[in-house]
């Protein structure tokens, strides 16, 4: 019997960790292996160095692009969620959801339009006076553009977690703030803050990794000459060249850079 | 007077603000909903000069319904597969003193942490290998892959705040583990397993990377065959099957709103 059943959770296990395995560690190894190799298959590390030639400045312009939309995001996260906490407001909790379940593909679309030379932003903007249509400022197809989409797409989750970290909070922490007089940027920026540091902070990792491996919004509002985010960079190297070798060298820096941000994450998630 | 003021200066501010927020929001979606009904629109006219239903008739006798109906497929499939798979697996990790736990948690959580891309290219040289490229049965595996990584965890928190008291007491009455687990376990981690199958679902519906990587050229999901059109810049046709993307996310996203917290929703986070 005892046999029997081991055998019933064996059967379910089986699949689930054999698809990860097979489907993400295998090749997860494979592309850190093919790295070292060179098209025969001889140990190697030009790809690496035709990587530092090709992409250094790639890889610095992912990450300024990321730094600069998780500065964004906390920005106006910390504030709203801030306001939220305090004063409460349940449409407005509500609207920042939103982004959450529009799915990539259409933020970067959505975007492509809205902040296009020609788009409905510029042509609003326009409408009252602060620039001409003859010659209009293009976000779109510009770091701006990217930062702006990532932003946005990620608002949604930074507003989950700062909010559900400033909620854990205790109100009596609040009433104290309130009684010697502060308001509710003061209760923020001195109480709220400082108290979910920790949470912020994996948020803030959380966040960082998934804008650095962002795929999609680059892909369709990213341009097309110039400096390009890393995961595009290694996209047209398979598709265009078919040179693994140097599509996996990238990729293998773009481990690294998450890598630290990976091993936080887990410290603080195994630490629960 | 003076506080009267006070008091309409303050709803001025909050209406304003919400006025920001609603335009921050909508903003870039209202461009989706302008070109999907724009017939005619060359610049500098602010607004289109025509509109009209004539992109929406276009769109839906094309092939965006077969995309769609592919789409729903796929996620059925991906949605069936994966809680078949990981409802044992997540009551096993929740209850059981499973033989490398930690390597097993571990191993369903760093897919989290990486770059997805890098490791799909590869994943697709793979299946190619197995002539699983470009087919359905492909797309569904690499959808699993997020969707298995992302439900062991929660089936895991499912089973966990389930009390294990009640499950105890089956046992002492001698009921096997299989019988406990499905009489007793299972039937109160149904509004668990609804929740997350549905964000499974929804995840395999919206997958873009992988199906891009794996199903080119001949399985084109509903993302995919957006990417397409503007890439190709049939604007109205691309705001139209964005439009129609969106729907299933609001429908969810209004059923489940209170039931949102960060940590099941980690998956949306991502490409």
């Amino acid at each position: 019997m005892r046999r029997l059943e081991n055998a019933f959770w064996f059967t379910f296990a089986v699949p689930t960790i054999g698809i990860v395995l097979v489907l993400f560690f295998a090749p997860f190894l494979y592309s850190a292996l093919g790295s070292f190799q060179s098209k025969s298959g001889q140990l190697t590390l030009d790809n690496y160095a035709l990587v530092a030639r090709l992409y250094t400045k790639d890889v610095l312009y992912t990450v300024g692009i990321a730094t600069f939309s998780l500065a964004i995001v906390l920005f106006i996260g910390i504030l709203l969620c801030g306001y939220l906490r305090v004063y409460g407001n349940q449409l407005v909790e509500f609207l920042f959801k939103i982004p959450l379940f529009v799915p990539f593909v259409v933020v970067g679309h959505a975007m492509r339009v809205f902040l296009a030379p020609h788009g409905i932003l510029n042509s609003m903007v326009a409408q009252i006076g602060l620039i001409s249509l003859d010659n209009p400022p293009s976000l779109a197809y510009s770091w701006l553009g990217i930062s702006v989409a990532l932003a946005w797409k990620n608002m949604a989750m930074a507003v989950l977690l700062i909010l559900g970290a400033f909620r854990s909070v205790h109100e009596t922490y609040l009433e104290a703030a309130r009684n010697f007089g502060a308001g509710a940027i003061r209760q923020t920026l001195d109480v709220l803050l400082p108290m979910s540091a920790s949470s912020l902070a994996v948020a803030s990792v959380l966040m960082f990794t998934s804008m650095l491996a962002s795929f999609s919004i680059p892909l369709m509002i990213g341009g097309g000459k110039g400096a390009q985010m890393t995961m595009i960079d290694v996209y047209y190297r398979i598709t265009y060249q078919g040179d693994y070798g140097a599509a996996n060298a990238l990729g293998v820096v773009s481990y690294l850079l998450a890598s630290g941000a990976a091993i936080y994450y887990l410290r603080t998630v195994t630490r629960k | 007077m003076k506080v009267n003021l006070g008091a309409m200066g303050r709803a001025t501010a909050k209406i304003a603000c919400l006025a920001l927020v609603l335009f921050i929001i909508f903003g870039p979606l209202s461009s989706l909903a302008i070109w999907s009904v724009a017939e005619k629109w060359y610049w500098p006219h602010a607004l289109p000069q025509q509109v009209g239903l004539f992109y929406w008739g276009r769109v839906l006798g094309s092939d965006l319904m077969r995309s769609l109906q592919l789409g729903f497929f796929i996620a059925t499939a991906v949605t069936t597969l994966t809680l078949l798979c990981t409802v044992p697996v997540g009551y096993a990790l929740a209850r059981f003193d499973v033989l490398f736990k930690s390597v097993i948690m571990m191993l369903f959580l760093l897919p989290q942490a990486f770059p997805q891309l890098p490791v799909f290219a590869n994943a697709a040289v793979l299946l190619y290998k197995f002539d699983l490229g470009a087919t359905i049965p492909g797309v569904v595996l690499i959808h699993m892959v997020g969707s298995l990584v992302y439900a062991v965890w929660i089936m895991t928190a499912v089973f966990k705040s389930i009390p294990v008291e009640m499950e105890e007491a089956a046992i002492n009455l001698g009921a096997s583990r299989i019988r406990t687990f499905l009489t007793i376990a299972l039937p109160l981690a149904v509004p668990g397993i609804v929740a997350s199958s549905l964000l499974v679902f929804l995840y395999s519906l919206d997958e873009f990377t992988g199906t891009l990587l794996i199903g080119a050229p001949f399985v084109v999901t509903l993302p995919v065959f957006m990417y397409n059109a503007s890439m190709g810049y049939e604007l109205q046709v691309a705001s139209i099957t964005a439009l129609l993307l969106m729907i299933p996310g609001m429908v969810l996203l209004v059923l489940l709103e209170r039931y949102l917290k960060a940590e099941y929703l980690s998956m949306f986070g991502r490409i």
